[in-house]
């Protein structure tokens, strides 16, 4: 705690007031948005706002993501609210127990079977199979990002030779490209994967474990392998220079005494240096996570139909639509709600990883 | 560890990078040097330097690049030195401190379409700051040409200040508080023991915060496309107009776009060069 910094001493009271002051700043259009989504659409498009004594309702919240008019959203909110105790409980498990993580996944587990099952309770619009594609998008890229980049993050913190010095390099000059410099070349790859997939028939195999409902050809362009491919990629660099920096103040001697009891430096690194490296996986994740779920272009262009909840949301407001302007708050409500939770939950991990992560960078 | 065992390691993520980076950029810049429309996508046609000289001959491609480095010479440092402060209150708050922390994350865990979106809201008819402004100045308040620039830099400091902000907040926790006591018994006061004290420490981080910001302002596209939309093309950056000479309604040309996307390019890397040099010395010195 280092309360008693020299000189300036502002009173507590002064202090608190510039933080209430700055936290108004960064929270009005959150506050705005959320009285927004539920009031009626006669007190929201009164030009002077009505602030305080108005009818609220779960309308907006209705018609963005169901498909019937007369669905009863206290229902909806109670299987909200049982999945979200049930997945923090497992957590809160997680949290006490000596191996954390097979608690956390079931945690994981169940709100994916909850939004799997969702569907069958409440008649669900097309809003609903972009919300899944986020999840789905967001976790595919976390764990493949994860695993490529932990293994080169490990050779890269312990092999002195220039050519690790090369990689690092090149990859830091990639993290400055724009996506305007990726994403035609990607367009035209998959398009180009497709018509041989095409041509050569391979397309319309089928496949038993990637027969998706919906998908009876296999193809690269507009599906949500194609995003997680292109967002993998252009996440690397930073993944790879994050957790080499973790890596780096392992000390090496821990890995030499697993080799020295006869382990390989596979089995070493699996065995003694994942099980500490943690918080810096939880740190690099929680990066990966906002990156993949916030994507906005690399969707639009890749994925016509595919979309993920941003592309959603902005075609949502634009002028082709009639969703009123609720409409679009609850929506950017419910986008906004599953991030913020999970950051709050993570919220140390986040400053630890990038007081680490940046020290050495 | 040796050389074979390293490449076993990193070979998964070089293959990613040299297939879907490397191999990319290459086709970019072929594509750089091909006329190719949007509804005409099969032919492609090598038109050499044409698409170059179309570009550098483009009055909004010169617009582009100036509010660009306006864009990047305004909010990087306004972000930093705004979140350099709110780390340094941060630091003295006791308790409550993780529900500040949290609050002031919100702008920058938020999708960034989304950011905007909400942000725009409070200045249309109806919105907060709209309604305010007509309270105090009895004048409609109307997003339009000439205010959209101030709107789309301080939108942008909004939903980038927190990560400043975290990053130096993080780094201020390692300070060691003998040094700062050290510093007061000497008679430092707040702005020398800042600056001899504090931002030393903090260097490495000022730099990586410095570095990180430039490449994300300097490519910016989605909070600048979610504000202008294809309205008000003067406050276009480089990355919106590239967008939106590749994908204009009917007469997409691809190959101007890719031209713009390697001008873009050249244009950072002109910029990151010295540093990347210096960041490889740094590498092979660390290694020997």
């Amino acid at each position: 705690m280092k309360l008693s910094r020299p000189s300036i001493r502002p009173s507590r009271i002064a202090l608190h007031a510039v933080m209430i002051l700055l936290v108004v700043w960064s929270v009005t259009p959150f506050v705005w948005t959320a009285q927004t989504s539920i009031k009626f659409t006669r007190d929201v498009a009164s030009k002077t706002p009505v602030l305080w004594g108005y009818e609220t309702t779960a309308n907006a919240y209705r018609n963005f993501w169901l498909d019937s008019d007369d669905v009863n959203m206290w229902g909806v909110l109670a299987f909200l609210l049982v999945v979200a105790a049930v997945a923090a409980a497992l957590g809160l498990i997680g949290r006490r127990a000596r191996h954390g993580w097979p608690w956390f996944l079931g945690a994981t587990a169940v709100i994916c079977v909850a939004l799997w099952r969702f569907p069958r309770f409440w008649e669900a619009n097309d809003e609903y199979d972009f919300l899944v594609n986020s999840v789905v998008v967001t976790l595919l890229t976390m764990l493949i990002s994860l695993s490529i980049g932990l293994l080169a993050g490990y050779g890269l913190a312990r092999y002195t030779g220039i050519s690790g010095a090369v990689i690092l390099i090149v990859a830091l000059g990639f993290r400055a490209l724009p996506r305007t410099a990726f994403v035609l070349p990607y367009f035209f790859g998959a398009k180009e994967i497709d018509e041989w997939l095409t041509s050569t028939g391979v397309g319309s195999w089928n496949f038993p474990l990637i027969d998706f409902p919906g998908i009876d050809t296999l193809q690269v362009l507009d599906t949500r392998l194609a995003i997680v491919l292109a967002l993998v990629a252009v996440n690397q660099p930073f993944t790879i220079w994050m957790l080499r920096s973790f890596f780096i103040e392992v000390p090496k001697e821990m890995e030499e005494a697993a080799m020295m009891d006869g382990a390989t430096r596979l089995q070493a690194f699996r065995k003694v240096i994942i099980p500490i490296m943690w918080p810096a996986i939880i740190a690099t994740g929680l990066f990966t996570m906002l990156l993949a779920y916030n994507e906005y272009l690399f969707v639009r262009v890749l994925a016509p139909t595919e979309w993920t909840l941003p592309v959603a949301i902005v075609s949502l407001t634009g002028g082709e639509s009639s969703r009123t302007i609720t409409e679009a708050a609850a929506a950017s409500v419910s986008i906004t709600l599953p991030i913020v939770i999970v950051i709050i939950l993570f919220q140390k991990h986040l400053v630890r990883g990038l007081g680490a992560g940046a020290v050495k960078g | 560890m040796n050389r074979r065992t390293f490449w076993w390691f990193t070979i998964p993520s070089v293959i990613v990078m040299l297939a879907l980076m490397v191999f990319p950029l290459i086709t970019t810049v072929w594509l750089g040097f091909q006329k190719l429309l949007l509804r005409d996508l099969n032919n492609p046609e090598w038109v050499g330097w044409d698409n170059y000289r179309d570009v550098l001959s483009d009055p909004e491609f010169w617009a582009a690049v100036q509010f660009t480095l306006v864009f990047v010479v305004v909010t990087v440092p306004a972000s930093m030195i705004f979140g350099l402060a709110v780390a340094l209150l941060l630091d003295r708050i006791g308790r409550g401190r993780a529900v500040y922390m949290a609050a002031l994350l919100l702008p920058f865990i938020v999708t960034p379409v989304v950011g905007t979106l909400i942000y725009e809201d409070l200045f249309e008819r109806g919105g907060l700051v709209s309604w305010l402004w007509e309270v105090f100045t009895d004048d409609a308040f109307a997003v339009s040409a000439s205010n959209v620039k101030v709107l789309i830099v301080v939108q942008y400091i909004w939903y980038v200040m927190p990560f400043a902000m975290i990053t130096f907040f993080a780094g201020l926790q390692t300070l060691p508080e003998e040094r700062v006591e050290a510093a007061a018994l000497d008679g430092a006061g707040f702005w020398r023991n800042l600056w001899h004290v504090t931002l030393p420490h903090l260097r490495l981080l000022v730099v990586f915060v410095g570095l990180i910001s430039v490449m994300d302002a300097y490519r910016v596209y989605d909070s600048v496309f979610v504000w202008t939309g294809n309205r008000f093309t003067e406050a276009h950056t480089l990355a919106v107009y590239n967008v939106r000479i590749a994908t204009a309604f009917d007469i997409g040309r691809l190959g101007k776009g890719n031209a713009i996307a390697v001008l873009t390019v050249i244009g950072i890397f002109v910029v990151l060069i010295p540093f990347l040099w210096r960041s490889y010395r740094d590498q092979i010195a660390e290694r020997t």
